[in-house]
């Protein structure tokens, strides 16, 4: 962010989300997560989900073309509940790629009936630190705030129950 | 129309508004004098404020004073650690498949060579 003449405090509660994790792992092992096929196919998308890869070109306006499909019962269910089909074709594309650093995948949200179609975009930074690699994903917000939380509110139950069936969530 | 609460702060206004009352009650020549819009925007946006329920406004004699209100705070701060929770559960699958791939390729590189 260069504009920093507005303080934190009056930036806007749902500008960003950032989540920072660090891994005991290589930054190209991270890198490989977000940038190869079997990586993406491995962890995108909430649980529940899973993901098939269309397309992923690995390069600065690449394209990121996805079927997002939910598999698990309760994803089912709740795709259901907020009217959205359990699977969907999602397309987007890397706007920034610098490998192992920086990775800017935009996904057009397109799928909602009743909502002009918007750009949703994420940044990702890689940091290597010994033998360990700082991943800081900061996640802008979706511009249809009414959506997003019936979404949110649509995993919840879900989440919760197979946080208890695992135990928590993991770090 | 109402305005749902991000709605309502997504003016860069307002949140200058919401930073100046955080300091406590203030009338709205304090409301100009600190956030520095003119009497007709803040007089606009506080109306829009107390409408979404951000602000309440008590009158004191001849004065009025406009005071923040929790409730849609709180309504945010439950949607983020909402949005929150999404992001760090996808975050535990990303750390769970590392895992897999590492455990993986170390199991190849122990099998016996045929």
């Amino acid at each position: 962010m260069t504009d920093t003449s507005m303080s934190a405090a009056t930036e806007t509660p749902q500008a960003v989300l950032v989540i920072e994790r660090t891994y005991r792992a290589r930054v190209q092992e991270l890198w490989d997560l977000w940038t190869t096929k079997s990586g993406f196919e491995s962890w995108w998308g909430p649980r529940g989900f899973r993901v098939e890869v269309r397309a992923l070109e690995a390069r600065v306006g690449g394209a990121l073309e996805y079927d997002m499909i939910a598999d698990a019962p309760d994803a089912i269910a709740a795709m259901k509940r907020i009217g959205q089909p359990v699977s969907h074709f999602t397309h987007g594309r890397f706007a920034e790629f610098e490998p192992l650093e920086r990775l800017t995948p935009v996904h057009m949200i397109d799928f909602i009936s009743g909502v002009e179609p918007y750009d949703h975009t994420i940044e990702v930074d890689f940091h290597a630190s010994g033998d360990s690699a700082r991943m800081v994903v900061t996640v802008h917000p979706h511009s249809d705030p009414h959506w997003t939380k019936m979404a949110v509110e649509g995993f919840q139950s879900q989440l919760t129950k197979l946080d208890a069936r695992f135990g928590g969530p993991g770090r | 129309m109402q305005l749902n609460p991000f709605e309502t702060l997504a003016d860069p206004t307002r949140r200058r508004i919401v930073e100046a009352l955080r300091g406590g009650e203030r009338q709205v020549g304090e409301i100009v004098d600190q956030a520095g819009i003119h009497q007709s925007g803040v007089s606009r946006h506080l109306r829009i404020l107390h409408e979404s329920g951000f602000v309440s406004v008590r009158p004191d004699g001849q004065r009025r004073l406009y005071a923040l209100r929790p409730g849609p705070f709180r309504e945010i701060d439950a949607w983020l650690a909402g949005y929150r929770q999404l992001w760090e559960a996808r975050l535990d699958r990303f750390g769970a498949a590392l895992e897999k791939r590492r455990r993986d390729r170390g199991a190849r590189k122990k099998e016996p060579r045929k």
